[in-house]
């Protein structure tokens, strides 16, 4: 029965901002409020109808507020009769549904609550939407009168004015929830204090922190409860003093600031509960209402007493530090403040932290005159730069004088374009001190090196020289250069020994150093403008604290002069020698002569003192000729006529020749052995080591012992010709120098045992021209063996030839 | 082979000049004309007719060296062996020392008891 549904309620164009009104005033589905109730029951009394509703009206539905004489809270909109009444103006009055088209087939008409009569009026919002009615319903058709409907339209504009109450009441309890909420989420402790200056609330921070609930404080005079009155006094007596009034040491010395404009905040202790005192941050803050009427206050307290235990913990922590720990706030243009500073500022300035708080200009004062600028540019760059500041100067202090520091520093940039310090500022005058010591030190050893007549010449691992001293500078005639060791030979122009021949640069006394050799007493000559200087060079690797080698020096003594004056002594012995030898072959021959009998008979008496001129006469000339050899073969200039020839003739001469001398001494020599060897060398010298050796090992040979005498193949082709006697042996203090000139294990053997001390000396030289080498094993006590090892040219005949 | 017998001793040092003498005489059995120096020597050389010459190198004025190259240019005398006496001798020289008839050095000071033997060894070395 299509045409008997009612008709769905035309949605009116401004339909969904009437939902949001209707929203807005937060009532749909709340519960029953006794003022609504109130109204129904009068509408319904008045109007004389079992049926009042308070019904608003959304989008599917129409709910009931207050409903009178009706079970359901609620009815589809579509079947409802206050959806007519909404879209229109004024009464909307229906005398009998059941004959009205509109609503005869309604479900509410046909069936319970079997409505008949229905009047309603639409209830406005101040903004102009009808939210819902006020309406009356009868189940018998009636009209009502002009008195009712007058009723009816009074009581709804009722309803309309209880629910703007109802949603400012809620809106102000939600404010007021809020401003709780907020209170109490807040970090810091805040007390609402009213006008008169006592407390209308405090959070939950504040509970916390001053040990009291809300409910102990309030109505209490903030300044008699929480405040020390002695604090109260001494500031109400400076701001009395500061603004020229009488300032009471109540409330008012914390709200006097604020009536000039100013936001307080200062630093003060709080009473606790249970007698402490809480140091807080305070700042109180005036509220006015719209009308610019003081309504009370806010104050804010801020707990310091976990900051100052921060504090304390630095302060302990710089205690620790030696010097003075501090935080510097940099402007570029104006005033630039400490922060913070540690105890320490009175070590390092003598200051005390009170007499810097405000103004750095003690600080600055005490740096030394002549530092403060180079300090304020190094700062400058510093901040520029922000790069770790690092700078030394000193400070007149008023206890110690004056002492050097050492300021360092970490440059923050700040939001604000400041720049922020933390750094350390450490006392090092004795640091500085040794310092100082050693720089004097050092350049005590920079002079002591520059005057020096020794050349000196250090260089690092990479052979770059380090040191020249002016000796150095001198001797090569320029200042070091940068180059690598391979040039140092042709640069500084280096020779060998002999003053002429180039210098390798292996064997450069600084580059075997830098490779770790000790070099000692290496001659080199070092040329200048075509003459020689002749130097002994000493050279050591250098290390440094960890022990790796770091370079190099050398220490070069100039011996030119000593070299120069051993010639002269050499030839001085040459010559003298020379001319020795001319009245000494007429005496040896003389006495060789008239000792020999050839002569005649000589008397017996005169015989025996012949016999002594003769031997000794023999030893002067032995000792000549050991002189002139030895200077020969010093100078290069000994002749010697190599041959290749058999080793064992050699050896056999000199058993005859140096038999009958062994006799004297001991029971002779025994040749043991020779291979068949071919050897290349000059017969008569090789004949005087030989002797040497032969004669050596007779004079320390115990008498009734044997030299022995042999030759045996050694290795690389070579021959070893060795030498043993019996006697006592070489002591072990003897040994390094016993191939040296003059060199006798005791300088009275000259006179027991006779010789020159230059034997060995002369056969070492005579040994090596002949491409030998020469030694000795000796264990004291048991004898000595010397030997020399000549290279050997296999078996067969002799071929001669020779050399000089 | 005729027996050594006539040596002339060039020698300037009279000590040594005595002494060799005696030796060359007295032991050698030689017969000796001791000159002391290079032009005495000159002088008498070719008159003496020496079978050996017996020379000491370091002479003032004239030295041995010299001395041989003007007595090889005297007649008689080219062929007379030659011994030198010394205790050095310059290298340089030593090359033409075969030309000038030197067939021995001996070095000084020598053993006055050994000289004839080793006088009497070259001069029969000289005639094999």
């Amino acid at each position: 029965m299509e045409s008997t549904i009612p008709t769905q309620a035309p949605f009116a164009p401004r339909e969904l901002s009437r939902l949001a009104a209707l929203l807005r005033y937060e009532i749909l589905d709340t519960a029953d409020e006794g003022d609504f109730d109130d109204i129904t029951q009068l509408v319904a009394r008045f109007c004389d109808t079992p049926i009042a509703l308070i019904s608003l009206v959304d989008e599917h539905r129409q709910w009931f507020k207050s409903r009178l004489g009706l079970e359901a809270r609620e009815t589809p909109r579509r079947i409802s009769f206050c959806t007519y009444t909404i879209e229109g103006e004024g009464i909307f009055e229906v005398p009998d549904a059941s004959q009205d088209p509109r609503f005869a087939d309604n479900p509410l008409v046909t069936g319970e609550p079997t409505i008949r009569f229905y009047a309603g009026i639409p209830l406005t919002s101040p903004d102009g939407f009808n939210l819902g009615t006020l309406c009356v319903i009868d189940r018998r058709p009636r009209q009502l009168t002009a008195e009712q409907r007058d009723t009816l339209e009074r009581l709804g504009r009722q309803v309309t004015r209880l629910f703007e109450e109802r949603l400012q009441k809620h809106r102000h309890a939600e404010q007021a929830a809020l401003q709780q909420a907020l209170l109490d989420s807040a970090a810091s402790a805040v007390l609402v204090i009213r006008p008169d200056g006592r407390i209308s609330s405090i959070n939950t921070a504040a509970e916390h922190l001053l040990g009291y609930s809300e409910q102990m404080l309030v109505g209490h005079s903030l300044a008699a409860t929480l405040f020390s009155q002695e604090a109260l006094a001494r500031r109400a007596a400076m701001l009395s003093s500061e603004r020229g009034t009488q300032i009471e040491a109540g409330f008012d010395v914390l709200t006097a600031p604020l009536q000039d404009g100013q936001r307080t905040m200062r630093e003060w202790r709080l009473l606790h509960r249970n007698g402490s005192e809480v140091p807080v941050l305070l700042n109180i803050s005036a509220i006015h209402d719209e009308f610019e009427l003081l309504r009370g206050y806010i104050v804010s307290a801020y707990d310091l007493a976990h900051q100052e235990n921060l504090q304390l913990q630095l302060q302990q922590i710089a205690a620790q530090v030696p010097g003075m720990l501090f935080q510097f706030c940099w402007r570029p243009n104006q005033q630039s403040s400490f922060p913070y500073l540690s105890e320490g500022v009175e070590a390092i300035y003598g200051l005390s932290g009170a007499q810097i708080a405000t103004s750095i200009g003690p600080i600055y004062s005490a740096v030394y005159p002549d530092d403060r600028a180079p300090l304020l540019a190094s700062i400058r760059e510093a901040a520029s730069s922000l790069s770790p500041w690092h700078f030394e100067h000193r400070i007149n202090h008023p206890r110690k004088g004056l002492i050097w520091v050492e300021a360092r520093a970490t440059p923050l940039r700040q939001p604000d374009g400041s720049v922020l310090w933390h750094g350390l500022v450490t006392d090092i005058t004795e640091r500085k001190a040794e310092q100082l010591e050693l720089d004097k030190q050092q350049e005590m050893n920079r002079r002591l090196l520059e005057a020096l007549s020794e050349a000196v010449i250090a260089c690092d691992a990479e052979g770059n020289l380090t040191l020249f001293n002016n000796t150095a500078r001198l001797w090569h005639g320029l200042d070091a250069c940068k180059l690598p060791p391979e040039c140092w030979p042709e640069h500084y122009d280096l020779c060998q020994a002999d003053g002429h021949t180039p210098l390798p640069w292996e064997q450069t006394p600084l580059v075997r150093a830098l490779h770790g050799e000790h070099v000692r007493n290496a001659e080199i000559a070092i040329r200048l403008d075509g003459v020689a200087r002749h130097v002994a060079a000493n050279a050591d690797p250098l290390f440094g604290s960890d022990g790796q080698q770091n370079g190099a020096v050398v220490v070069m003594h100039d011996i030119t002069e000593r070299k120069r004056i051993e010639k002269l002594q050499r030839e001085f012995v040459s010559t003298v020698s020379h001319e020795l030898r001319t009245p000494l072959t007429s005496i040896t021959a003389s006495l060789t002569l008239v000792c020999s009998g050839t002569m005649g008979a000589v008397p017996e008496y005169l015989q025996e003192l012949l016999d002594i001129a003769n031997q000794n006469s023999g030893r002067l000339r032995a000792l000549i000729d050991d002189l002139l050899d030895i200077d020969k073969l010093y100078a290069g200039k000994m002749h010697f006529s190599m041959a290749v020839q058999l080793l064992q003739p050699l050896l056999e001469q000199a058993l005859r020749s140096n038999q009958a001398y062994a006799g004297r001494y001991c029971l002779g020599i025994q040749l043991s052995e020779c291979p068949e060897l071919l050897v290349r060398v000059d017969a008569r010298r090789l004949q005087q080591v030989l002797s040497n050796l032969l004669s050596n090992a007779a004079k320390f040979s115990p008498a009734n012992e044997r030299i022995e005498l042999w030759a045996e193949p050694a290795r690389d082709g070579r021959v070893r010709v060795s030498v043993r006697d019996r006697g006592p042996g070489i002591a072990e203090s003897f040994r390094g120098r016993i191939f040296q000139k003059f060199a006798q294990a005791d300088s009275s053997d000259t006179r027991q045992r006779g010789g020159t001390g230059l034997g060995l000396a002369i056969s070492k030289e005579l040994i090596e021209q002949m491409d030998g080498t020469i030694g000795f094993d000796s264990t004291p006590g048991q004898g000595a063996c010397f030997w020399f090892e000549l290279p050997t040219y296999g078996r067969g005949h002799a071929k001669d030839e020779a050399r000089t | 082979m005729r027996a050594l017998k006539r040596i002339l001793h060039v020698e300037d040092v009279p000590s040594i000049r005595i002494v060799t003498r005696i030796a060359l005489e007295k032991l050698g059995g030689f017969e000796v004309l001791s000159c002391a120096s290079a032009q005495a020597a000159l002088a008498e050389a070719q008159a003496f007719a020496p079978d050996l010459i017996l020379l000491d190198v370091m002479l003032p004025e004239m030295d041995g060296i010299e001395l041989l190259r003007q007595l090889d240019k005297l007649v008689d005398l080219e062929q007379t062996p030659v011994v030198l006496l010394t205790g050095h001798l310059d290298q340089a020289q030593s090359a033409e020392l075969g030309q000038l008839g030197v067939r021995d050095i001996l070095q000084k000071p020598f053993d006055p008891l050994q000289l004839p033997t080793q006088l009497r060894t070259i001069w029969k070395a000289e005639h094999e």
